[in-house]
C-alpha cells in the first residue's frame, strides 16, 4: 500500500516537474495557453500510455458494457447518465460533465477511453447482431411494400441496409466468414428501382436477400441468439433506433416524412419477432419485467397501423420515446441480474 | 442543450489582430483586454451596418444568423500545436420553408446551414460528431485528410465519431453527410462552410457566407424551393446591410443538388473571384460567375452608390424559387 502511495507521490512529482520545464521552454509563445492546459495535456498522455484490459468507449457503449463501470462504482443508473452525457471529447469530460467525480474517475480512467476500439466477447456480438437486426428491419417494411405493390416506397428501404450499415458491418462478415451479400442487395434495389416490373424476378432476389441476412445472424451461437438478455440487447437497439426516426417523421401532428414512419415500423416488427422468440423463458425466468415489456410492446406497436401512414398519427413522438424508455429500463432489469 | 453558441465569435482571429498591430503589447497583460481593443479596433477598420433580425435566435434556419457567423471551435494547444474542437450534433427539426410549406430537415446543432468551421492553415481540426438523428450519417470534409477521416463511413444513430485532421490547404471548403442518397442528406441540411485561413491573413473586409441549396419537398428527386442560408427568400424581404465602399468578402458555395450548376450573380457590380479561395491574388473579373454543385469561391466587391441590389443564380426560375437576395448599401456620412 504505501509503496503505491510513494509510486503516486514519485509519478505526480515528475509530471510537476515534466509540466514545470514545458513551461519553461516554451516562454508566452501565445497568451492563451495557461499551465492548466498544459496539465490536461499531459494527464491524457499518461492515459494513453497506460493500456492493459480492454477499454470501454463511452462514446459509443451500450448500457450493458458501462454497466461495467456502474458495477465498479456502485452508482446507480451511471450507465444511464454516462450515456445521457455524450460526446465526450476525451475522458475527463465525465468530471468536467459531472457524471462521476474525480475521486471516482480516478477509480474507472485505466478502464475507459474516446477512441476507436476493437470491440469483443459479448459486445462485439451485440454489435453485430444489431447492425443485421437493422437490415432486417428495412427488408421486412420493404416486402410489406412490395405485396402493396408500392416499389417506389419500398426502394429507400431496400437501400439503406447497403447505404447506411453493410461498410459498418463488413469488417464483421469477413472475419466470421460470412459470404458477403452487397452484390444482391444492390440488384435487388436495382430492379425495383426499374418499377419492380419482373415480379418473380424481384421475389427471388429479396428472398435471397433476406436469407443472406439470417445466414449472417446463424454465424452467432445458438446459445446467444437464444439467451434472452442477448435478444434484449439488439430489441433495445432497434426501439432506440425506431424511436429516433418515428420523432423524424412527424411535424405540425402530421406523419410528413413517409420514409422514416416506415423504417421505424420495421424495426418495431423485427424487434416483435425477436421478443417472440424468447417470451415464454421471459415469462419463466422474469414474469415482471416480461408483462411489463409485453404489454408496452404491444400498446407501441399499435402506433404503425399500417406500412402506409395513418392520417392522423397513433401516437405522438414523445409517447413513442417513453414507451421506448419504460422497454428499456425493463430488459436492464434482465440484463444487469444475468 | 448546446454550448457551441457560446463559442469565441470573434470577428477577426488573433493572428490577424497580431499582423496588424493592434495587441501589440496587449498580449502579456491578459486575453479580455486584447479582445477588447481587437473589437474597438476593427469595428473602426471594417464597417457593418447594425442588423436588425427578426427570427428567433433559437430558429433552425436563421440566414442573417448564420452570415457573418464564424466559429473558430474551442482553442486549445496541445504539443505545442493549436486544436480547434468543434462540437456538433446531428438532430432531425422541422422548419417553415413558406407560409404553406413544412420541411423536416436533418441539422446540425439545430441550425441549417451547419455551423461555418473556420482555422488557420495548420491548426489541428477537432470534430466531436454525436449522431442522434435515427438514421447513420457522416461528415465528409474537403480539404486533404487521411482516409480514415474522410467520413464515408456511417456513423449509426446514438453513436460518435471523432474527426481530426490537419487544417490543409487554405481556401473555401465544404462538410457534408456522405450517406446514400447523398442527395436527400444534403437537401435536408446536413452541410456547411469549412474556411481555412491562408497564413498570412487575407485584408480585413466585411465578411459573410451565402449556401446556395434546394429543397426537394415532396421526395421527387427535384428542388421545389431554393434557398440561401436556409430559408427561401429571406434576404428579399429582408436586405443585408453593408457600408459603402466597403470592402466585402463573399465566400459562396454552392450546394444545390440535382440541379448540376448556376451561375452566381451581383446586380450593378463586378466582383473579383478568387477561386476556391486556393489565391491571395483574384483571377478574373466578372459580375456572373458559374459553379457546380460543391464549387466555392471568394468574392469581393464593394459598392460605389447606396441603395438596394439583388444578387441570384442567373437561372432565373432557380432564383425565383427562393434563392435570391438584395444588399443595402448604407450611405457613408458625408464628411
Amino acid at each position: 500500500m504505501s509503496i503505491f502511495r510513494f509510486i503516486g507521490y514519485f509519478c505526480s512529482a515528475l509530471s510537476l516537474a515534466i509540466l514545470i520545464s514545458c513551461s519553461n521552454q516554451t516562454p508566452n509563445a501565445t497568451t492563451s495557453a495557461p499551465a492548466a492546459q498544459s496539465s490536461t495535456q499531459a494527464s491524457s498522455a499518461m492515459n494513453h500510455s497506460m493500456s492493459g484490459g480492454r477499454k470501454i468507449n463511452i462514446n459509443s457503449a451500450i448500457l450493458s458494457e458501462l454497466d461495467k463501470l456502474e458495477a465498479k462504482l456502485g452508482v446507480p443508473a451511471l450507465s444511464n447518465k454516462i450515456q445521457a452525457s455524450r460526446p465526450y471529447g476525451n475522458v475527463e469530460e465525465l468530471v468536467a460533465k459531472n457524471v462521476v467525480t474525480q475521486p471516482q474517475f480516478d477509480q474507472i480512467k485505466d478502464m475507459v477511453t474516446i477512441e476507436d476500439i476493437q470491440l469483443e466477447g459479448e459486445a462485439k456480438d451485440v454489435d453485430y447482431m444489431t447492425k443485421l437486426a437493422l437490415m432486417k428491419g428495412h427488408l421486412m417494411v420493404a416486402k410489406e411494400l412490395l405485396d402493396l405493390q408500392k416499389p417506389d416506397q419500398a426502394e429507400p428501404h431496400i437501400g439503406h441496409p447497403v447505404e447506411e450499415i453493410y461498410a459498418d458491418v463488413e469488417d464483421q462478415l469477413n472475419e466470421r466468414k460470412v459470404q458477403a451479400f452487397k452484390e444482391p442487395l444492390i440488384a435487388l434495389q436495382d430492379e425495383v428501382k426499374a418499377g419492380a416490373k419482373d415480379a418473380a424476378k424481384v421475389g427471388t432476389g429479396f428472398k435471397s436477400s433476406m436469407q443472406s441476412v439470417d445466414t449472417a445472424i446463424a454465424a452467432l451461437p445458438e446459445t446467444q441468439r437464444n439467451s434472452p438478455s442477448f435478444v434484449l440487447k439488439t430489441i433495445n437497439g432497434l426501439l432506440d433506433t425506431a424511436n429516433s426516426e418515428y420523432g423524424a417523421a412527424i411535424a405540425d401532428g402530421k406523419i410528413s416524412q413517409l420514409i422514416e414512419y416506415q423504417d421505424s415500423r420495421g424495426f418495431v416488427t423485427y424487434a416483435n419477432e425477436l421478443y417472440d422468440g424468447i417470451s415464454a423463458q421471459m415469462a419463466k425466468e422474469y414474469p415482471d419485467a416480461h408483462k411489463e415489456i409485453e404489454t408496452t410492446m404491444a400498446t407501441l406497436t399499435k402506433t404503425w397501423p399500417t406500412p402506409t401512414a395513418p392520417a392522423a398519427p397513433v401516437s405522438t413522438s414523445d409517447e413513442v420515446s417513453k414507451m421506448v424508455k419504460t422497454i428499456e429500463a425493463s430488459t436492464q432489469k434482465v440484463t444487469k441480474a444475468s | 442543450m448546446f454550448n457551441d453558441k457560446n463559442l469565441e465569435k470573434f470577428p477577426l482571429n488573433r493572428r490577424q489582430a497580431l499582423k496588424w498591430g493592434l495587441v501589440a503589447g496587449v498580449g502579456a497583460v491578459g486575453s479580455v483586454l486584447g479582445v477588447e481593443a481587437l473589437n474597438r479596433r476593427s469595428s473602426s477598420q471594417v464597417i457593418i451596418p447594425p442588423v436588425q433580425n427578426s427570427l428567433s435566435n433559437t430558429a433552425v434556419a436563421n440566414p442573417l444568423a448564420v452570415l457573418r457567423d464564424f466559429d473558430y471551435g474551442t482553442v486549445k494547444q496541445e504539443n505545442g500545436r493549436t486544436v480547434r474542437e468543434f462540437r456538433v450534433e446531428a438532430h432531425t427539426s422541422p422548419i417553415q420553408l413558406n407560409r404553406s410549406t413544412t420541411f423536416i430537415t436533418w441539422n446540425l446543432n439545430g441550425r441549417v446551414p451547419g455551423p461555418t468551421f473556420r482555422a488557420t492553415e495548420g491548426d489541428r481540426i477537432r470534430v466531436i460528431f454525436y449522431n442522434r438523428a435515427g438514421h447513420s450519417h457522416s461528415l465528409h470534409f474537403h480539404g486533404v485528410h487521411p482516409p480514415d477521416m474522410d467520413g464515408i463511413k456511417p456513423v449509426r444513430n446514438n453513436t460518435v465519431m471523432i474527426y481530426e485532421f490537419d487544417a490543409e490547404p487554405y481556401g473555401v471548403h465544404l462538410y457534408h453527410c456522405h450517406i446514400a442518397p447523398v442527395t436527400r442528406h444534403v437537401g435536408k441540411g446536413l452541410y456547411g462552410m469549412f474556411i481555412i485561413d491562408p497564413p498570412t491573413p487575407r485584408p480585413p473586409a466585411d465578411e459573410m457566407i451565402m449556401i446556395m441549396a434546394g429543397y426537394d419537398t415532396n421526395e421527387d428527386q427535384k428542388n421545389e424551393l431554393y434557398a440561401i442560408n436556409g430559408l427561401p427568400d429571406y434576404y428579399m424581404n429582408h436586405p443585408i446591410p453593408i457600408q459603402q465602399n466597403q470592402l466585402i468578402r463573399l465566400y459562396v458555395l454552392n450546394l444545390i443538388e440535382f440541379d448540376p450548376v448556376v451561375t452566381f450573380h451581383l446586380h450593378a457590380n463586378m466582383f473579383k473571384v478568387f477561386r476556391t479561395g486556393r489565391t491571395l491574388e483574384p483571377s478574373e473579373e466578372t459580375d456572373v460567375i458559374t459553379m457546380g454543385t460543391a464549387e466555392r469561391h471568394i468574392l469581393e466587391f464593394s459598392f460605389r452608390y447606396p441603395g438596394k441590389f439583388m444578387f441570384h443564380p442567373h437561372q432565373d426560375a432557380i432564383a425565383e424559387a427562393g434563392c435570391m437576395g438584395l444588399f443595402e448599401v448604407v450611405g457613408n456620412a458625408k464628411a
